[in-house]
């Protein structure tokens, strides 16, 4: 998408994209000659559509709903929410930058199941050795 | 007035080159696959999922590297038929780990993520119409899989397709040019008359179909240990293919998929041979030609 700024005739600059409310983003656009600023207010369809798309508005970083987990019923199911709850465990810098390397829609998924993993063992802290530790045991 | 081609880039939306690094993720995460073979009809309940499964495990036991992608993400069998249910992605350095059953094959299922009687649900804003944009999510959720799990090195990875004759075009475009086919069909004329439309849709896209697999070709009878006709009449539908084989319908591999066992285990199936010949056609056929698709007539 791109707007126009009419009166100057110029592509007018994505300047903010603030978190979705109530299944609508709101995107603000300004216009670099005259400073003119516009927001773009999506209805639930169009996040929709978009979020489908396994992209953000305004870049991979920006705020937005999330990706639209498949498995909320089971990770409610395993005793926590999708997107964690209180007594989550800590996970290490590394483990978290591994997690990161499965697909978004799987994420809460594994980082509950994982979690439940280490409880089941006395441990505290999910870590490298946690996650090898629950390769081996998942048969991969 | 200015229109929107005579505005370069995107507007900073930045949904262009999201879209444009996830394919060159997919790119990189399948850059180890030798042969990506889909399995597909665009009938249902013609085998597709056994057979993959079967054929994967004849091409295991030559020697090659396989695992499955099971592309129907609604209706997903392959956890089941490999024994690996109930459980989750582990994250590894270079992806998520793929589950692998005890011979080796490696399996990718929402059914090993999903547990029966689940299904497969996404959260949504728009909610009562999903009919607006599941679609999307579904072949965004596939690319994702094929884009983060750590496939390796496989000679072999084989997708296992859902029905649907228009989606058969779909899965070409979501997999690529160089993905390769192999459509399953059944002896009856209304089953060969949709594989004939996937035939005929496959034919406008740039992918080589190598055979079909004529599946369900008759029953092995367990009184009189000879294989009946399943079905009435022989069929009339011609399919313009190479036929690779047919395989008899097998009751003991029915009850062998449930419980998860691998075909290889059991050599006495009536249906394991047929498949072992199958497996050797598809690795002729894969080593004589590059299949590339400017090769297509």
């Amino acid at each position: 998408m791109k707007f126009l700024c009419v009166s100057c005739d110029e592509a007018m600059k994505l300047i903010q994209a603030h978190p979705p409310e109530r299944g609508s983003l709101t995107v603000v656009f300004r216009c670099p000659n005259c400073s003119h600023e516009i927001a773009m207010l999506t209805n639930p369809y169009e996040t929709q559509v978009v979020g489908s798309l396994g992209v953000k508005v305004g870049g991979e970083q920006a705020e937005t709903e999330g990706a639209g987990c498949p498995f909320t019923s089971v990770v409610q199911e395993l005793g926590a929410s999708a997107e964690g709850s209180s007594d989550d465990l800590p996970w290490t810098t590394e483990a978290t930058s591994r997690l990161r390397n499965i697909p978004e829609f799987a994420r809460p998924m594994a980082k509950t199941g994982i979690e439940r993993f280490a409880r089941e063992r006395g441990l505290a802290e999910i870590d490298r050795e946690v996650l090898d530790q629950a390769k081996d045991f998942f048969g991969m | 007035m200015k229109r929107y081609h005579d505005i370069a880039g995107d507007g900073g939306s930045g949904i262009l080159e999201q879209v444009q690094a996830q394919q060159e993720r997919v790119a990189r995460s399948l850059s180890g696959v030798r042969t990506l073979l889909a399995v597909g009809s665009g009938k249902g309940g013609v085998g597709k999922s056994t057979l993959t499964m079967q054929l994967a495990c004849a091409l295991r036991e030559r020697g090659n590297a396989v695992s499955i992608l099971d592309a129907d993400l609604n209706g997903p069998s392959q956890a089941r038929l490999a024994g690996l249910q109930q459980r989750i992605l582990v994250p590894g350095e270079r992806g998520a780990t793929v589950p692998t059953t005890g011979s080796g094959i490696g399996v990718v299922s929402m059914g090993t993520l999903v547990p029966e009687p689940h299904a497969v649900e996404f959260e949504s804003v728009a909610s009562g119409s999903s009919y607006t944009w599941r679609a999307t999510k579904e072949f965004t959720v596939l690319n994702e899989l094929l884009a983060y799990m750590d496939w390796g090195k496989l000679d072999y990875l084989l997708v296992d397709l859902p029905p649907g004759v228009e989606r058969i075009v779909q899965y070409a475009e979501l997999l690529g040019p160089s993905a390769l086919f192999v459509l399953v069909a059944i002896p009856s004329d209304m089953a060969r008359g949709v594989v004939a439309r996937s035939i005929d849709a496959l034919d406008k896209t740039p992918n080589r179909i190598l055979g079909y697999v004529e599946n369900m070709a008759g029953y092995h009878c367990s009184e009189c240990g000879r294989i009946q006709p399943l079905f009435p009449a022989q069929p009339q539908v011609k399919l313009e293919l190479a036929c690779l084989g047919s395989v008899p319908f097998d009751p003991e591999l029915a009850a062998l998929c449930d419980r998860g066992g691998s075909p290889s285990d059991s050599p006495a199936l009536v249906s394991w041979q047929p498949v072992r010949r199958i497996a050797d056609e598809v690795c002729q056929r894969v080593a004589e030609r590059a299949f590339l698709p400017e090769e297509k007539t």
